[in-house]
């Protein structure tokens, strides 16, 4: 079923291991030479930039062929019309990219990965096009065509599945988004069904992992599982599905209570509760660093609805009090770890292992540096006319900022 | 191709555990491992390099080294934003006296935290004393930014002059950054000479005069020789990514928005492909491919905004993209097969 043989994967695999533990300086430049010649895969390859530019030319350029055809060849085509060749460049999308890996052998190369996202594109707009009328944010959508995102969530898994890129699960996942909304008109239902869809995914994902805890299937599994609880968590957060959390955050929206019987919406506010825990002790007894990520995230942004779940008003000191919660939280982990024989303790250290790790901090602190301080400082909660503090509109940290 | 059957027993157990028997027949097709042991047996690397590789290819133990530093990083941010939003709503009710005595006292404690510990300076990099020493730093360089903003809005010392303020922060920034060999200060730093020169990045798409396109010309100037010279002597040479990449980003936008002007473009398209070939051909030769990328996408948007100016005929300017995008994917797929295996 996978494109790629278990052999080359593996044997990138290790590759990349090679390059960490280099970087990590648990191999010396010598022995790293020497080493990587025994892990040259038949798999073509490129960095992260190269394989972005790859993947915004391919775009750039089905695109503007897509465009071209139909406006050279089909004038005022009827949307039935345009569907099927929608289908039909769908279908060429996808060969290219098999092409393209079986005979050009590329490996994560950005063309290939541009030509299977166009091919889910294409399918879903053809199919839309092809079968239904365009009227997709109706109020009162044609039962059928929840057949659209379901098509273009399996065809996504497929891609998963088939090539290994995790953003395809990620793509499923959004999919499933859309199909409660043709079943049912209740908001809470169509939450429901979404938690329902994402834990199902989980229950299978964790079957299927234990076969893989070593191999290079590993760290797809963890991260498919660790979006699988960041989308229960979300579909069940009911506060951030309302996406009016700015607006919730500064004291001026309303809280998603009245929209939703009382019995669900304070099930929902108690597990919103539970669900990070849950995570966190999963990822702890998995050694899942992804899982732990994920509960981590969802502890904060269940600190952060706490507040507007409960209707009680936003105070200007809570930031404060998470960033000391945070900060508190991270240093007793750390003395924790430490303090273990080796600097471990239950297989978990607080220790650099990876080069990777190290490039991340570098690139991390020099970008997150120069941004953050532009957005951490909020609107005010009540304005004054003595006292108008804005900040870090224009760099310095907000020493620019006007009050 | 892949054959789920010859990868791994079908046996589900549950959830696996790292030691459980699934597990342990699952190592069975681990290349890494199989490298190790025959490295070892050739005396590639020794038998303490195999014990600890080994393990790491088994993930023991697993590292919560980054997770760790983007909860204090967070941390740090969420602290300074609660901070700023009090000062911002309750500095009336609170006084100036109490206001400037709380952020004076935790800047003074980060500093002191930072002074007292921090090892002998050296040109060289150095690593943090301690875990936590980057963001007291970062914590107290974000706290000196409210303080002075609420010193000079309270009571105007400088008569509004923001620009010097920004240019005494940015001294003040890179001296830190400097003796502490900080990243997140140095961004801060280049971040606070860039508002020094009246560069509102935030505003870039809406302000593209020529004012603004001469600051960036000046700031890029200055910071890329001033990064070029100290890297060249020696002084934190770790630090001059940052700055590269920062300029080439300054450079590239201030050189596109000479291009997008409908007059006397052509000079500005000619130092935007000038730009181009340089970062090109930099990237290559340093195998930083953040450059050839810079040059690809700046270049194809400078270029394409000047050839299809003014061309109606929609069919022309599709066919233009189609031909001249398969023509960047050729390069690239050259210039990747040739140069950018490595990650």
């Amino acid at each position: 079923m996978r494109i790629y043989t278990a052999s080359s994967q593996e044997t990138l695999r290790a590759r990349k291991l090679l390059t960490d533990w280099a970087g990590e300086g648990f191999i010396t430049k010598a022995q790293y030479e020497r080493l990587e010649q025994d892990t040259v895969s038949e798999l073509r390859t490129t960095n992260i930039f190269l394989r972005l530019v790859l993947f915004v030319f391919t775009l750039i350029c089905i695109g503007a062929a897509t465009a071209l055809f139909f406006r050279v060849f089909l004038s005022q085509p009827s949307e039935q019309t345009s569907g099927i060749f929608l289908l039909i460049f769908a279908v060429v999308c996808y060969a290219a990219a098999e092409v393209a890996v079986s005979q050009g052998r590329l490996y994560h190369f950005g063309i290939e990965e541009a030509l299977v996202v166009c091919a889910v594109g294409f399918f879903c707009a053809g199919m839309q096009a092809a079968f239904f009328t365009f009227s997709f944010y109706s109020p009162k959508p044609n039962l059928a065509q929840f057949m659209v995102p379901a098509a273009g969530g399996v065809f996504s898994l497929w891609i998963w599945r088939r090539f290994g890129y995790s953003y395809a699960f990620l793509a499923a996942m959004v999919f499933a988004l859309f199909l409660p909304r043709y079943w049912t008109s209740s908001h809470a239902a169509q939450h429901v069904i979404v938690a329902m869809f994402y834990a199902a995914g989980l229950i299978c994902v964790a079957a299927v992992r234990p076969r893989h805890t070593f191999d290079y299937l590993a760290d797809a599994y963890l991260l498919v599982e660790a979006f699988l609880w960041l989308g229960i968590y979300l579909a069940v957060n009911l506060q951030l599905s309302s996406l009016n959390l700015r607006a919730q955050w500064l004291g001026i929206g309303t809280t998603a209570a009245s929209e939703f019987a009382r019995p669900f919406y304070w099930t929902t506010w108690v597990l919103i509760w539970v669900l990070p825990l849950v995570a966190l002790a999963r990822g702890i007894r998995q050694k899942d660093r992804f899982v732990i990520a994920v509960g981590a995230i969802v502890a904060v942004l269940t600190f952060v609805s706490n507040k507007p779940y409960l209707g009680w008003p936003r105070h200007t000191w809570d930031p404060m009090l998470l960033g000391i919660l945070l900060t508190g939280v991270a240093l007793i982990i750390r003395r924790w770890l430490a303090r273990g024989p080796d600097g471990i303790r239950r297989g978990f250290t607080a220790a650099r292992l990876s080069g990777r790790d190290k490039q991340w901090m570098n690139a991390g602190s020099a970008v997150l540096g120069l941004v953050a301080p532009q957005s951490i400082t909020p609107s005010p909660q009540t304005t004054s006319t003595d006292f108008r503090f804005g900040g870090g509109a224009s760099g310095g940290g907000g020493a620019s900022g006007d009050f | 191709m892949y054959d789920e059957e010859t990868h791994g027993p079908n046996q589900v157990t549950g959830f696996g555990a790292a030691t459980d028997p699934l597990s342990l027949e699952n190592e069975d097709f681990m290349i890494i491992l199989a490298h190790l042991e025959q490295w070892r047996e050739q005396g590639a690397i020794s038998p303490e390099q195999y014990s600890l590789l080994a393990n790491l290819s088994r993930r023991e133990p697993i590292s919560l080294f980054l997770g760790l530093n983007v909860l204090l990083y967070a941390g740090v941010l969420a602290f300074v934003a609660g901070l700023g939003w009090t000062v911002t709503t309750w500095s009336k009710q609170m006084g100036d006296v109490l206001v400037l005595a709380i952020l004076s006292t935790i800047l003074a404690a980060c500093f002191w935290y930072c002074f007292s510990r921090a090892p002998a300076w050296s040109l060289a990099e150095t690593v943090a004393p301690t875990a936590v020493f980057d963001y007291v730093l970062y914590l107290g360089s974000l706290v000196w930014c409210i303080e002075l903003a609420y010193l000079e809005s309270r009571f105007h010392v400088l008569s509004g002059q923001w620009d010097l303020y920004l240019l005494a922060t940015a001294v003040l920034f890179f001296f830190l950054a400097y003796r502490f060999d900080n990243r997140f200060v140095l961004s801060l730093a280049l971040s606070s000479l860039a508002g020094w020169f009246g560069l509102k990045i935030s505003h870039w798409p809406s302000h593209q005069d020529a004012v603004y396109r001469q600051c960036a010309l000046l700031y890029c100037l200055l910071v890329g020789v001033g990064g070029a010279i100290l890297q060249r002597r020696g002084l934190k040479p770790h630090f001059f990514g940052t700055y590269l990449n920062i300029v080439a980003n300054v450079l590239f936008w201030a050189l596109l928005s000479g291009v997008f002007n409908q007059e006397g473009y052509g000079v500005w398209f000619l130092a935007l492909v000038l730009a181009c070939g340089t970062s090109l051909a930099w990237g290559l030769k340093r195998r930083q491919f953040a450059f050839v990328a810079y040059a690809a996408i700046y270049g194809y948007v400078g270029v394409s905004s000047i050839l299809i100016r003014g061309i109606n005929d929609e069919t022309a300017v599709l066919s233009y993209f189609v031909i001249t995008a398969i023509a960047m994917l050729v390069a690239l797929v050259l210039i990747a097969r040739r140069f950018g295996r490595a990650a």
